[in-house]
């Protein structure tokens, strides 16, 4: 009789979790959001002012502009790296051990703090950097290059250095479960490679995309140091705004903030969504 | 058929065409008689030399860093390197920088509770999730709430409710549960994909042979799951020693490591924080060997795997 | 410690009577979403005997040997082994053991360890338990490989380090679920000798779970063919062969044709029936009543029927029926004939006709030829 709630008991703990740490906090965020605040103390009340206040704001717009920029550029270069490095992973190493070591190469990095890889590039592309040093021996340029340190350039390459990953990772699986024969079948049929590419592969691997754009996505609108560093200190981003707030103890707009962009997200997430059924992706169960 | 490829073989890498002559030449025949491997096509080169740009992309960076650190005292923040020493590990550990031995001593218990912490409730998790039970959907998509939802967000979450109850910040209740809120999903995934595989029959067959429930779980559930058992660990671990939006607001007065080199970013500026860089590193990767060494120990034991479907 | 390794949960009877008789009383089955997958099964199994549950996906073979093993618990109905009611308790209590569908060898034990793990669940200190897996190892004849692990075995020696896996324990009744599936055929027909020959040197019950007609009649003393959770037919191979009791018996067991008619006439020692375009049948009169009109089927085994070119005299001998050859598919031992029959109700007749009659006067695809058979090879279905 025990046995009908062991389930129940076994998903205890992580349920425990995830309210205590997961649901209550952001419920706490939502009802601290229409809280009112004078500067020093929050006040329990009920007012949108705090929303007020941010939306019509301008800066509010340029911020969530910039990072929709940041995350559009993010996500393209992201894409492309990941699905070709997914692809040369999956269908071009024969040996399958092989393949499983080069992932694990690639993913190697991501063990090490996200903060000390960001500050890693700066002797890349300082102007005293590798790369300047580089270029000006191989007689490329003249003169240093300022705009690879401190700039758009640098926030989104740093941007694409570390979230790469999270598109790799499940656009290798996706691959890896596409039926080797479709590829003959497909060339039986006379397809050429792209083709085979386009009308196969893509369609195929479409769940995978949508997962690791959905990570890589909300891991850059949800940044605030990465934006902050690589562009010299002067730029802010959405949460590093909200970050601003909370250091001066405003909690009501910093929690406003924060639902506003949960909500963009959310938003983004249902309509990504709707091309991939997640429970299937991750669980892998028939 | 006359050549017995592996699985992976790309195909699209015959150098056969479509407009290829009617039989191949003699001696491509005969070469492939003799047990030749087909010519690859020239998307194999382009895409491995795009790979190899990728990791030297990826790692090149921290290198750099790495070679920084072992400056002179005269060294600075960029190339060119002035001298060797290990001046600048001296200084991190002295403390006059910053408090990294403070930032470490705390880091890796916490670390260390956190991965122990997560292996349970995500094994526990994965064995209850086999069957569809109420509200396991709910679980799952809070997990993936947990995964998406901006780290800092969840630390002022997490904060404010701890101020709200009248609770003081600190390392084993607010940091421990914010890194937990973190791994936990990850250790969860990790747990779908290894019991993906679990066939049920080995318990069944336990039961049959006479264990009792706790028996089979002892002598063949974890034993079986154990490569998966370390991943989760690995992620545990590392995830929450290297974890730094979520904590930002939840550990306290006193920092981690990543809170502390974030610190340093501010305001410090002299090849220690290249320094600390490097040890941090080290230690994350000191760490990983040890477990994929005992996988890799693991899975050769257990060579080739049976095919059970 | 114990110095001689046997299963004390079961009171065995003495050594040398054949022992695991297993009786179903009223054993029913009912799913949460409705599937009735056992309906009210009776069922009788001698001591020491090989029975194989025969029937398609789904009729519910395998929910019944799971409830005998103890891996499913019965909606209704009793389980008796030895005339002991084992209803309701653990697998460990009843004296069973199973060998599963795909064997579920702990990939992460050895053979000997796989083995022992009954004894070590038990407490069994390692030596000796070791000792007695080495002894059953032997048994099976894969001392060479006690030290390998499963995945390191092929098909053939994974069923056999199941099988020993399975016998450590003394089992009364030895349950085996698709044991031959996952092999392919040629280890198939030889493995099937062993489970034979292994029943036979135990001297214990086997109760084997197969959708293959001719492995069950080939090792099985008992059949039990199944179907939607009923028993259809319960006897010996031979008898459940030649003389299937319904239609569902008969097709599922092959080599059968069934032909259907209406009966014109009957009396105590046979029944007459009226098939389509003149055709009618006589075959002998069986205890079931028969009414005048109604609609019979019966079956006449294919190794049983002849074929021959169409006499000139179109008029109807009875047992007879007329068609065109539709396919010839030469068997070795026999030719089997294939005949687009005139009887809109039964499309199609197989014949299988012994090498040398075929070929002393052969047909040929697409003539026109009479199935014919003796009267006392038909049979009435129920």
């Amino acid at each position: 009789m025990l046995a009908r709630y062991k389930p129940y008991l076994q998903l205890a703990p992580l349920t425990a979790v995830l309210l205590l740490f997961v649901a209550a906090p952001l419920v706490l965020v939502v009802v601290v959001s229409f809280f009112r605040s004078d500067g020093f103390d929050t006040i329990p009340a009920f007012t949108f002012e705090n929303y007020h206040a941010i939306l019509s704001s301008g800066l509010t717009a340029s911020l969530y502009l910039k990072m929709i920029k940041y995350a559009a550029m993010t996500w393209a270069a992201s894409l492309v790296i990941g699905f070709f490095v997914a692809y040369f992973l999956v269908f071009h190493v024969r040996n399958r051990n092989l393949a499983i070591g080069l992932f694990l190469v690639c993913t190697v990095p991501f063990w090490t703090s996200n903060v000390i890889r960001m500050i890693s590039w700066m002797p890349v592309l300082a102007e005293q950097g590798v790369v300047n040093s580089a270029l000006l021996k191989l007689g490329l340029i003249r003169v240093p290059l300022r705009i690879l340190l401190f700039s758009d350039f640098s926030v989104v390459l740093a941007y694409v250095h570390l979230f790469t990953i999270f598109m790799i990772v499940p656009i290798f699986n996706s691959m890896s479960r596409i039926d080797r024969n479709l590829f003959e079948a497909a060339l039986d049929a006379g397809a050429s490679r792209l083709d085979t590419l386009r009308l196969v592969v893509l369609p195929l691997t479409k769940s995978g995309i949508v997962m690791g754009s959905i990570f890589v996505v909300t891991l850059v609108m949800g940044d605030f140091y990465v934006v902050k560093v690589m562009s010299g200190g002067g730029s802010a981003s959405v949460v590093s705004a909200m970050y601003d707030n909370v250091s001066t103890l405003l909690f009501p707009p910093a929690a406003a903030s924060a639902v506003i962009l949960l909500l963009i997200l959310t938003v983004l997430i249902a309509i990504l969504t709707r091309f991939v059924d997640v429970r299937q992706e991750l669980v892998q169960q028939p | 058929m006359s050549d017995a490829e592996p699985i992976m073989r790309n195909s699209l890498s015959l150098p056969r065409s479509a407009t290829a002559a009617a039989s191949p030449p003699r001696a491509e025949r005969a070469a492939r008689v003799a047990g030749d491997v087909p010519r690859r096509a020239w998307t194999f080169y382009a895409l491995a030399a795009f790979f190899s740009a990728y990791v030297l992309f990826l790692y090149g960076p921290m290198l750099c860093m790495y070679v920084l650190s072992f400056q002179g005292p005269q060294g600075a923040l960029s190339f060119p390197m002035r001298g060797w020493s290990l001046h600048w590990f001296q200084q991190l550990w002295s403390g006059r920088t910053a408090d990294l031995a403070g930032a470490i001593s705390r880091s890796i218990p916490l670390a260390l509770i956190v991965m122990a912490i997560t292996v349970v409730f995500s094994v526990a998790a994965g064995l209850g999730f086999r069957r569809r039970v109420r509200g396991s959907s709910a679980i799952f998509y809070a997990v993936i709430v947990s995964l998406t939802a901006p780290g800092y967000i969840l630390g002022i979450g997490i904060g404010l409710m701890f101020s709200l109850f009248g609770w003081q910040t600190s390392w084993f209740s607010s940091a421990l549960g914010a890194h937990l809120s973190w791994t936990l999903p990850f250790g969860v995934l990790i747990t779908f994909a290894v019991f993906g595989r679990f066939n049920g029959a080995y318990e069944e067959a336990a039961r049959d042979l006479g264990a009792s429930p706790s028996q089979t779980l002892r002598m063949v559930v974890l034993p079986i799951l154990a490569p998966g058992i370390i991943a989760i660990a690995l992620f545990g671990f590392t995830l929450s020693y290297d974890e730094f939006a979520r904590t930002l607001q939840t550990t306290g007065p006193s920092n981690t490591v990543p809170i502390e080199i974030w610190s340093m970013t501010q305001n410090v500026t002299s090849p220690a924080i290249y320094a600390l860089g490097t040890v941090t590193t080290a230690v994350s990767f000191l760490f990983i060997g040890t477990a994929l060494a005992a996988v890799t120990l693991i899975q050769r034991r257990r060579a080739a795997a049976p095919r059970t479907h | 410690m114990a110095s001689t390794i046997s299963s004390p949960e079961a009171a065995a009877p003495a050594r040398g009577e054949p022992n695991g008789g297993v009786v179903l009383a009223g054993l029913t089955k009912r799913f949460a979403d409705g599937l009735v997958a056992v309906d009210g099964i009776d069922l009788r199994i001698e001591p020491g005997t090989y029975c194989c549950l025969l029937g398609p996906s789904g009729c519910g073979k395998t929910t019944m040997l799971r409830m005998i093993a103890g891996h499913e618990t019965p909606s209704e109905g009793a389980i008796l082994i030895d005339g002991r009611n084992v209803t309701g308790r653990s697998p460990r209590e009843r004296g069973t053991a199973m060998m599963f569908q795909n064997y579920a060898l702990f990939p992460h034990l050895s053979v000997r360890d796989n083995v022992a793990f009954a004894l070590r669940v038990r407490g069994i200190d390692r030596k000796a338990r070791l000792r007695e897996a080495d002894r059953v190892i032997e048994q099976v004849q894969l001392s060479a490989l006690a030290e390998r692990l499963p995945g390191q075995l092929s098909g053939g020696q994974q069923q056999r380090v199941a099988l020993a896996r399975a016998i450590i324990m003394r089992p009364t009744v030895l349950l085996l679920d698709e044991p031959l599936s996952a092999l392919d055929e040629f280890l198939r027909l030889q493995m099937r000798g062993e489970l034979r020959g292994m029943q036979r040197e135990l001297g214990i019950t086997f109760i084997h779970v197969t959708h293959t007609q001719l492995e069950a009649i080939a090792v099985a003393d008992q059949v039990v063919v199944m179907d939607k959770g009923r028993i259809a037919q319960s006897a010996p191979p031979r008898e459940i062969y030649a003389q299937p009791r319904t239609e569902y018996v008969a097709a599922f067991i092959g080599g059968q044709n069934v032909l259907h008619g209406q009966v014109t006439r009957f009396d105590d020692a046979c029944v007459t029936l009226a098939g389509a375009n003149g055709a009618h049948y006589v075959l002998p009169r069986d205890a079931a009543p028969v009414a005048q009109g109604q609609t019979l089927s019966f079956a006449v085994r294919r190794d049983r029927m002849g074929v021959s070119g169409e006499p000139a005299d179109p008029s109807f001998a009875p047992n007879t029926l007329g068609g065109r050859v539709r396919e010839l598919e030469y068997q070795g031992i026999y030719m089997k004939v294939s005949v687009a029959t005139d009887d809109p109700a039964t499309p199609g007749c197989v014949v299988y006709v012994e090498e040398n009659t075929f070929f002393r006067d052969p047909v040929s695809v697409g003539q026109r030829v009479r199935c014919h058979w003796a009267f006392g090879e038909a049979h009435g279905l129920a």
